[in-house]
């Protein structure tokens, strides 16, 4: 499997990368949270990003999509650097979809309405093709029968699976995860990886900030190793995993407890 | 000194229209200081100086200033030095509600400012403007989790439009006052005076009791 993996990313290597972080800088006052990252995710890749907390893992996702600001260097999105203007970054924004660690559905919405949000009120949908689009969302994630619920209501493996679907509801062309399974109880972090899993399968191109090493290891294409700011190495799970190059690394990996 | 309460009996109808006045005078402030507290706290949460400053401005100083002088200031210095003619009963109305705007504002602001922002960057995140995320995420989280403080601002608000008194709008402080310097029955309408505030106003208390046991256990 790997093999051909590596084969599909070496063609891709001509065309255009979805997303492309180059010599990304971002610091919080006197602290640098991103020193120079170079990252780049091609069409239908899965780059799952990994390292010690504090590394910069999630600032790096906010700053995809603009949530944070950058000082230096570039991100670039289908060809394009992200615009500085606020309707551009929105048009950018329609086109990425974000799923958090802390789910962040609307609480005073039901499953249903949070999945409409978007199509509704930001590609401007009508009632009847918005909702319909959330159904089957929520169906693909197997949650057709949680519709009508709150949030509250809802165990987190299905918050986060309806923030999936709310996420998938705008059609992005790349979908980021921000430590998708960190806050949630052991049972019901598989749920969420399998949904992830099959989103990976259909094609999507996705960027994962996660700890879940068994998911990065059978899932990812790449894997990005943060750590302090940087990337550290790069390159396959399995060399990840296997042969990492660095000291860092594997340091950083025999310090979790996984069964690979 | 013998009481007659038959005074409070005899002149019914013109307390009740005071209660009347009253309650018109309560329902319409805070259904205009509901938006004009929003309005203001979104002005003094915004990244934009020229709005904040302002709303700021305005804020500090109906908070800081007793609202029956607000009241006088609008009731004699509106018609002589901008030349604007109000009736009482609006010059009343538009003293309380920007008083009451004023606090509501800083009711709406710690309520806004307590929804974490993880929930705008999840409307942003989806392509919502920052006013839709606003109007659509955070200002609904928000109103519900000040309901509260609204209820009991509203139950001040209730007592405070007794204070229109002093510049003639016949709301039942008023009427009551005059009727007891008309007929010389002090107690008896002083009595009946606190009698009705009291009766209009605890159910209203313990509504807001009510809400208040209702929203503490909840998130």
């Amino acid at each position: 499997m790997n093999a051909t993996t590596d084969k599909a990313i070496r063609a891709d290597r001509a065309a255009v990368p979805r997303l492309e972080f180059v010599e990304v800088r971002k610091a919080f006052g006197d602290l640098v949270v991103l020193d120079g990252v170079t990252i780049r995710v091609d069409p239908g890749e899965v780059v799952c990003v990994i390292g010690p907390s504090g590394s910069g893992k999630s600032t790096l996702l906010k700053c995809a999509n603009a949530l944070e600001p950058i000082q230096g260097g570039r991100i670039v999105f289908d060809g394009q650097p992200l615009p500085a203007d606020a309707e551009g970054i929105r048009r950018v924004r329609r086109r990425m979809g974000m799923v958090f660690q802390s789910f962040e559905l609307f609480p005073h919405m039901t499953a249903l309405a949070n999945v409409e949000a978007g199509p509704r009120t930001v590609l401007g949908m009508d009632a009847a093709s918005a909702r319909a689009r959330a159904e089957a969302l929520l169906d693909k994630v197997g949650l057709a029968d949680k519709a009508a619920q709150y949030p509250s209501a809802l165990s987190g493996g299905q918050q986060q699976r309806v923030a999936i679907a709310r996420a998938l509801a705008m059609e992005p062309e790349v979908m980021l995860f921000d430590e998708p399974t960190s806050a949630l109880d052991p049972e019901t972090i598989g749920e969420v990886l399998g949904v992830m899993k099959r989103l990976a399968e259909e094609g999507m191109t996705m960027v994962v900030v996660t700890h879940e090493m068994t998911f990065a290891r059978r899932v990812a294409d790449r894997v990005v190793v943060l750590d302090r700011g940087r990337v550290l190495e790069e390159g396959p799970p399995r060399q990840i995993f296997e042969e990492a190059r660095e000291p860092r690394t594997r340091e950083f990996l025999s310090h979790l407890e996984w069964t690979g | 000194m013998t009481l007659d309460w038959s005074v409070v009996w005899e002149h019914r109808w013109a307390l009740a229209a005071g209660a009347a006045m009253t309650i018109q005078l309560t329902v319409l402030t805070m259904l205009l200081a509901v938006p004009g507290g929003i309005l203001l706290a979104a002005m003094r949460l915004s990244p934009l100086r020229l709005l904040r400053w302002p709303a700021t401005a305005f804020v500090e100083f109906f908070r800081c200033t007793p609202l029956v002088l607000q009241v006088y200031w609008a009731f004699y210095v509106l018609p002589s030095e901008f030349d604007v003619r109000l009736s009482g009963f609006a010059t009343g109305l538009l003293a309380l509600t920007l008083n009451v705007s004023a606090f509501n504002s800083e009711t709406f602001r710690a309520g806004i400012s307590s929804i974490r922002r993880g929930q705008s960057d999840a409307a942003l995140a989806m392509g919502m403007s920052s006013f839709q995320a606003f109007r659509i995420v955070v200002l609904p989280q928000a109103v519900k989790r000040v309901l509260p403080v609204l209820a009991t601002t509203w139950v001040a608000l209730f007592k405070d439009t007794s204070l229109v008194s002093v510049i003639a709008v016949s709301d039942l402080a008023y009427t009551a006052m005059q009727l007891r310097s008309r007929t010389f029955r002090i107690l008896e309408m002083l009595t009946a005076m606190a009698l009705i505030y009291w009766a209009m106003g605890y159910p209203q208390a313990k509504i807001t009791d009510w809400i208040h046991r209702r929203m503490a256990g909840r998130e």
